[in-house]
């Protein structure tokens, strides 16, 4: 890290007066914009102007399906609507149960893994690799064949259930029922993404230095002790990275629930970005939708200033 | 704790960063909470207004 | 950490964690060995309860998939004489014909043109500007690069907006083009932060010889550097590639036809009554294959990838 205080600096100074010409043709200065310009370039075309448009927008009742009509400037009256909206506000409590519930059993059988790999039994390696594979798949993929998964009657999920419990498997519907359908999506994505936190986690575990243990076993200190005092301070800064991000992209979940359940039964699964995608593309109520987008996007924003700020503190370590 | 309020009165960066956060969290606290529409409404000027506050206080001096 | 170390833990210890993990291991497997089973059975198979575990395989599910039949009388398929392939034998035991291919085929390969353009571009820009941000003196270093990283964070539906607007007046829409460009708009973030880790971590000792032995900065750049940097850009193209080959939702909303690729297709495989499943397996099979291996080669830098390059191990 420490080489990228001054580079040029100490390379301007490596670098021989006599050779200084030489090096020349194109100064160091242009060099880097050089490197770095078109990687800007595509970002402001792509992301940028798309997002100061979505917010010039987000101030029209325009509509993309009606090319014809023209669209007027109505203020800032799309997003009185939407935040006082009680619909919307459901999506948000919807998004809400999901994000909670998916971080809280990431986290513990995320920790609860990395915890048991750092054992160091043998072959620990490859059964990390074997556990990490869930969250390298394509998402919607995941979703479409969890469906198969939570057929009643002929899904494995029913039926691995019902065999242990010994429930009818034709009696219950994961994705049917309004009750379950919630808790369909929580148990696809802690599926999916627990390897995520148990990486970070193993990660931290693993920066603690063993010596640390030890001086603790010397003063006597109990392993439960150890564990609250030196363990969990230590993966923190660790666990707040992976909880962070999981939040970032559960908030913005779409493709693994659109494929998995789109929204139903009813809107019970509905989440914020599910919702986004009917009001721009099915009922094309683009301004609304923007302003609405907006708001996620603001959303994400925040915490990502707040993750960042996470990562390099992880990274100082 | 003291030594947070002094950072703060010299316009640090770390201890205004934590006070942004905060602001952010609640902000994102306050547009899924299920309890009251009005704290809904007022979610987005609150996350707007800490991550304005965190783009400009992590331009001071550590 | 010495065996003998009294932090060490016990062979008991150890056993019970090692029977645990690979217990979870199992259990998180399940599904996928499920699916990858479902792709060979029979539709009736796939749909008996209690689910089989030992059936007859068969190719039916792979024949369905790359193909579209149709129903035929017993007439007709008698006229017809002998299956000429085995595919057609598949075919012609459920009273069908195959009328042609099926779109998977095209499907697929869309995803293999975009997946591959949009790596190449976004490593390609990403290399220089990861270079640039490691070596030089940037102003504003640290906003351009959370400017960078924010634009990987922004949700894909908050901009697919304007982007669908956008191409639809420059007719980008549902063209492999648009979507490469797309991919390496959302890629490049990642590329620019796990390179720059990578390139932060080559001693500039090498690049000063170089310049001191006459090289211009530019020839040390790609003499130097870029040979010493080669596994991070192996494992950030990787990384890149399995993003581009698994996203959805700009797949969903800007492509239709003749750019959309695998994701939003393979759900959509319908047979007979419903959903083809042993089809749908067979193409999720298919589709996840790659990335399975892909992964495998990539373990070691996983958490690199996954953490924008700022935890290394």
């Amino acid at each position: 890290m420490a080489t990228n205080d001054t580079p040029l600096e100490r390379i301007a100074r490596a670098t021989p007066d006599s050779l200084a010409g030489r090096v020349g043709g194109l100064g160091d200065r242009a060099i880097a914009w050089i490197f770095i310009a078109p990687t800007i370039v595509l970002l402001l075309a792509i992301n940028i102007f798309p997002l100061i448009w979505t917010i010039n927008l987000s101030f029209t009742n325009y509509r993309a399906n009606r090319l014809t009509l023209g669209s007027e400037y109505v203020g800032l009256r799309n997003y009185e609507r939407i935040l006082t909206d009680p619909d919307i506000w459901h999506n948000m409590q919807v998004t809400a149960h999901f994000l909670f519930w998916t971080i809280f059993f990431q986290v513990l059988i995320g920790f609860a893994l990395a915890w048991l790999i750092n054992r160091n039994f043998r072959g620990n390696a490859f059964w990390t690799t074997v556990i990490v594979l869930p969250m390298m798949l394509s998402p919607a993929v995941v979703g479409n064949f969890w469906t198969f998964l939570y057929q009643p009657q002929i899904g494995l999920f029913n039926y691995v259930v019902s065999f242990f419990t010994g429930v009818d498997p034709a009696s219950f519907q994961m994705i049917g029922s309004v009750r379950l359908a919630p808790w369909a999506i929580v148990i696809a994505d802690t599926w999916m993404w627990t390897p995520f936190v148990m990486l970070i986690c193993l990660a931290g575990l693993r920066s603690i230095p063993g010596y640390i243990y030890e001086a603790a076993e010397i003063d006597r200190a109990s392993k439960w002790r150890q564990f609250w005092t030196i363990t969990i301070p230590m993966v923190l800064p660790f666990l707040m990275l992976a909880v962070l991000f999981r939040g970032i992209e559960n908030f913005k979940m779409f493709d693994l629930v659109v494929e998995l359940t789109s929204g139903g039964p009813g809107s019970t699964t509905e989440l914020a970005s599910i919702n986004l995608k009917r009001e721009a593309f099915e009922k094309w109520r683009t301004g609304y939708s923007s302003a609405f987008a907006i708001i996620l996007f603001v959303t994400v924003f925040g915490l990502a200033n707040i993750y960042v700020k996470a990562l390099n503190r992880v990274k100082s370590r | 704790m003291t030594e947070f309020l002094e950072n703060l009165a010299r316009l640090r960066r770390g201890p205004w960063e934590m006070v942004a956060s905060i602001l952010i969290g609640l902000g994102v606290v306050m547009l899924m909470q299920p309890f009251a529409l009005q704290l809904f409404s007022w979610s987005l000027i609150v996350i707007l207004a800490g991550t304005v506050m965190f783009m400009i206080v992590s331009h001071f001096p550590d | 950490m010495s065996a003998y170390s009294i932090t060490e833990p016990s062979r008991r210890q150890k056993w019970i964690a090692g029977t645990l993990v690979i217990l979870y291991a199992l259990i998180t497997m399940a599904p996928l060995a499920w699916i990858f089973l479902t792709g060979f059975k029979s539709p009736p198979d796939s749909i008996s309860y209690p689910p089989k575990v030992v059936f007859t395989p068969t190719l039916e599910g792979y024949v369905n998939l790359f193909t579209t039949r149709s129903r035929q009388t017993r007439e007709y398929l008698d006229s017809l004489g002998p299956a000429r392939t085995w595919y057609e034998e598949i075919v012609r035991k459920r009273e069908m014909v195959i009328a042609g291919p099926s779109k998977f085929g095209e499907r697929f390969k869309n995803s293999v043109i975009i997946g591959f353009g949009s790596t190449f571009l976004s490593v390609f820009l990403g290399t220089l500007a990861a270079y640039g941000f490691s070596r030089f003196k940037v102003p504003l270093k640290d906003d351009l690069m959370f400017f960078i990283l924010s634009t990987r964070m922004m949700p894909p539906i908050a901009v697919a907006i304007p982007i669908f607007l956008m191409y639809r007046s420059l007719g980008l829409s549902d063209t492999h083009l648009g979507m490469i460009l797309l991919y390496t708009a959302v890629n490049i973030s990642l590329a620019v932060w796990l390179l720059k880790g990578f390139i932060d971590e080559i001693p500039i000792e090498y690049e000063e010889a170089a310049l001191i032995d006459g090289y211009t900065r530019l020839q040390a750049f790609y003499k130097v550097v870029l040979p010493q940097a080669a596994t991070g850009i192996a494992s950030t193209a990787i990384f890149c590639l399995i993003f581009a080959w698994n996203e959805y939702a700009f797949a969903l909303l800007l492509t239709s036809g003749t750019a959309q690729t695998a994701p939003p297709f393979i759900p959509t495989i319908i047979g007979e009554g419903g959903l083809d499943w042993p089809a749908v397996a067979a193409g999720a099979t298919l589709f996840l294959l790659p990335v399975l291996v892909f992964t495998i080669l990539l373990r070691k830098h996983l958490l690199r990838g996954i953490t924008f390059g700022a935890v290394r191990k």
